[in-house]
């Protein structure tokens, strides 16, 4: 059985891609696991001192999103796995890709508001992610 | 191989304590000396003396002026009878031969000012002729821009694109700046005078290490208190007692922010608090924007009332000398009501989101949310508890047994680590030491603008537009910190108004109230509210949430935060004017 990987954040924006794997999933008899990457680089930004376990928090609300995330599948009859990483979306990807054996990745695609690459750049992201991993890469 | 050696978790807890007690030793001296100051020259025997000069110098902002050379000539002689440096207090000493002199004169030269000569009277060179000390009036020197002046102001200019284009680490961006003032210093100096800013020994001095140890000492109490869940749980009682009403989850929200900002500090509280908001919206049905904006913006207003509720409170009040009691007194009843504007301009604003709130999560998603909103660690919220509301004790009473901040968070720190026994290891890693040294690094910065007079220039400039008219000074400090706030990180525009402010409240008549550094408080932590990259509570916020997947963007934040600021900051002035 192959396995589908499909990146996720959370969110309205995302339901129409984690729907469209869950479909995926169930016309291509795959398995399914949802992907979070708890990602804190943004804290560099600001000056101010930074005490808390931010990543642990983060994996806490990437857990919660990716319950739901599960609950909506289950509703449509799949049974999905989440997997939450600390660290870079890209490298992550990688070596989730490698460690769990997915033979498909699904992306997200750019909802307006809650993009973080417009589309030239997630093309381009998708096409080098292809080539690291071999992976079959769609975004939905 | 070479053989590692690693201290057992016993001896770390012992050598970070030892250096924590360090720390406590030394600014219990700072704060109060405990050993004696030894005098910098011994007195004069009882042989033949000649007579003596004092004086001392200022800049045009009445600023002493340290490190000048202050040189004694006589008869038009081409060579110093005698030298001295300028101390910290801007005095100078010169203690001159015995001597008949006709004529005397003092050159006094300074790196970024205009050489002075000064043509001593001849009733002043009688009396250091007949071995008698003199005290010359206070000299103001003449600011001149060097190419000094252009280093140190481009550069901490680089420092604040660096951070705000997020090109480096706002750290090394800091340190890039320190490096290349002192850099210039060095090799420039060498080559020409003007390119010389200042020395190590000088630079370091304009570290306010009570900043330092104070947010130092606050960190390990923060990072225990909140290793037990206590945040969480307050937003999931939040969640709880409104049962589903919105308007009231938000309201409590709001204030549950507030009063944690102004307790630990606001950064802190919306890392904490924003995560558990996300799930307590999702669970509701609602966009999480709708309460977590309302969340940032309280954060912002409530942080202002403590000293230690906002790191730009933190550097006023250790720069002016304001304690806890002070911005609890003075500032507190105008956060008040401040926040209860902003909850109901909030509530108005968000209306018809809070009105459509949407099917809710399942069951077992509810549940989850009960787990997420625990208390994990009731001991340790015990003992951490205890030792917190001790430290706010002492907080409050500090003024009155002369004990610093700095080193009741020490002392709170200290005790965490003894009595809640936490992990030494973890302890270690929750001090954020590249804050610590983006703030030595950015004092350093500040403390060269200083040095060249660009900070000089400011106030005068001020100054002049104020006019000496306290009404006018309040309403430009408030605003401008507030316009400015918006789009400058507030710490460190914070750091570079301090000698600002500090000469304003020194020259306009009524500002020994210290209503101006009030204002510079609500001005920088109020207008921060007003655009997505004001204050640092924002951008984190942000940030989480847009790794949920529910981007703030720029326009939509503004939307919001700019007429919430308008409100603030309106009563935060009317506040100081009714106050003060």
């Amino acid at each position: 059985m192959s396995k589908i990987l499909c990146a996720t954040r959370g969110g309205e924006g995302s339901h129409p891609t984690q729907d469209g794997a869950v479909a995926l999933a169930k016309e291509r008899g795959d398995e399914l696991v949802f992907f979070v990457v708890v990602d804190i680089s943004f804290l560099n930004q600001t000056a101010a001192p930074l005490v808390v376990d931010v990543e642990a928090r983060l994996e806490k609300m990437g857990r919660f999103q990716l319950a739901m995330a599960q609950e909506r599948a289950a509703d449509q009859g799949l049974e999905a796995q989440a997997v939450v990483r600390r660290g870079h979306l890209r490298a992550e990807l990688v070596a989730a890709v490698k460690e769990l054996g997915a033979d498909t990745i699904v992306l997200g695609r750019p909802q307006d508001r809650e993009a973080i690459f417009d589309d030239k750049a997630l093309a381009a992201f998708a096409k080098g992610l292809q080539a690291v991993t071999g992976a079959e890469v769609l975004i939905l | 191989m070479r053989k590692r050696l690693v201290a057992s978790p016993t001896m770390q807890r012992w050598l970070l304590l030892i250096i924590l007690g360090l720390a406590l030793v030394l600014e219990l001296s700072v704060s109060r000396p405990l050993w004696p100051v030894l005098a910098q020259e011994t007195a004069a025997g009882p042989a033949e003396r000649g007579g003596s000069l004092e004086g001392r110098l200022l800049d045009p902002q009445g600023e002493p002026i340290h490190g000048a050379d202050v040189a004694a000539l006589a008869d038009g002689g081409d060579e110093p009878l005698v030298h001295a440096e300028s101390q910290n207090d801007g005095s100078y000493l010169l203690d001159l031969p015995p001597g008949e002199f006709d004529s005397l004169i003092i050159e006094i030269s300074r790196p970024h000012f205009y050489p002075t000569e000064l043509h001593l009277e001849d009733s002043t060179v009688a009396q250091i002729t007949a071995g008698e000390a003199a005290r010359l009036p206070d000299l103001e020197l003449t600011r001149r821009l060097t190419p000094g002046f252009w280093v140190a102001t481009l550069s901490f200019v680089l420092v604040l694109v660096l951070i705000a284009l997020e090109r480096l680490h706002k750290t090394t961006a800091a340190l890039l700046g320190v490096a290349l003032v002192l850099g210039f210093s060095f090799v420039g100096g060498a080559i020409n005078p003007d390119f010389f800013i200042f020395d190590f020994e000088r630079a370091l001095e304009y570290v306010d290490f009570d900043v330092i140890f104070l947010v130092m000492g606050m960190m390990i109490v923060i990072a225990v208190i909140e290793e037990t869940g206590i945040f969480q749980w307050l937003a999931y009682q939040a969640y709880r007692l409104s049962r589903g009403k919105v308007w009231l989850l938000v309201t409590i929200l709001m204030i549950i922010t507030s009063v944690a900002s102004a307790l630990l500090d606001n950064v802190t509280t919306m890392l904490l608090m924003a995560p558990i908001t996300i799930q307590i919206a999702l669970t509701l049905g609602i966009n999480p924007l709708s309460v977590l904006i309302p969340e940032v913006l309280a954060s912002n207003v409530g942080g202002i009332s403590t000293l230690i509720g906002t790191p730009t409170n933190i550097l006023i009040g250790s720069y002016a000398g304001l304690g806890f009691n002070d911005f609890l007194i003075n500032l507190t009843p105008g956060v008040v009501l401040a926040l209860v504007a902003l909850i109901l301009f909030v509530l108005l604003h968000y209306r018809k989101t809070y009105a459509a709130a949407g099917k809710g999560l399942s069951d077992a998603m509810r549940e989850r949310l009960r787990e997420s909103g625990r208390i994990t660690q009731p001991e340790k919220l015990r003992k951490a508890g205890l030792i917190f509301v001790v430290m706010l004790v002492f907080f409050i009473i500090g003024d009155t047994i002369h004990l610093v901040p700095a080193v009741t968070a020490l002392l709170g720190a200290v005790a965490m680590l003894l009595w809640v026994s936490t992990d030494i290891e973890e302890m270690l890693k929750v001090v954020d030491w590249t804050t610590l040294m983006f703030f030595i690094a950015l004092f350093i910065s500040v403390g060269a603008l200083q040095e060249v007079g660009l900070i000089s220039f400011i106030a005068a400039g001020i100054g002049s537009l104020v006019g000496g008219n306290l009404t006018v000074a309040i309403l430009v400090l408030v605003w401008s910190a507030a316009l400015l706030s918006g789009v400058i990180d507030n710490i460190p525009f914070a750091a570079t108004m301090l000698p600002v402010v500090g000469f304003l409240t020194r020259t306009v008549p009524g500002a020994e109230s210290h209503v101006l550094w009030y204002g510079l408080s609500i001005g920088a932590a109020m207008g921060g509210n007003s655009t997505l990259i004001g204050s640092s509570p924002n951008l984190v916020t942000a940030g989480i949430s847009e790794r949920a997947g529910f981007r703030i963007s720029y326009l939509e934040f503004l939307k919001v935060g700019l007429p919430a600021t308008v409100i603030t900051v309106v009563i935060g002035t009317i506040w100081l004017f009714i106050r003060f």
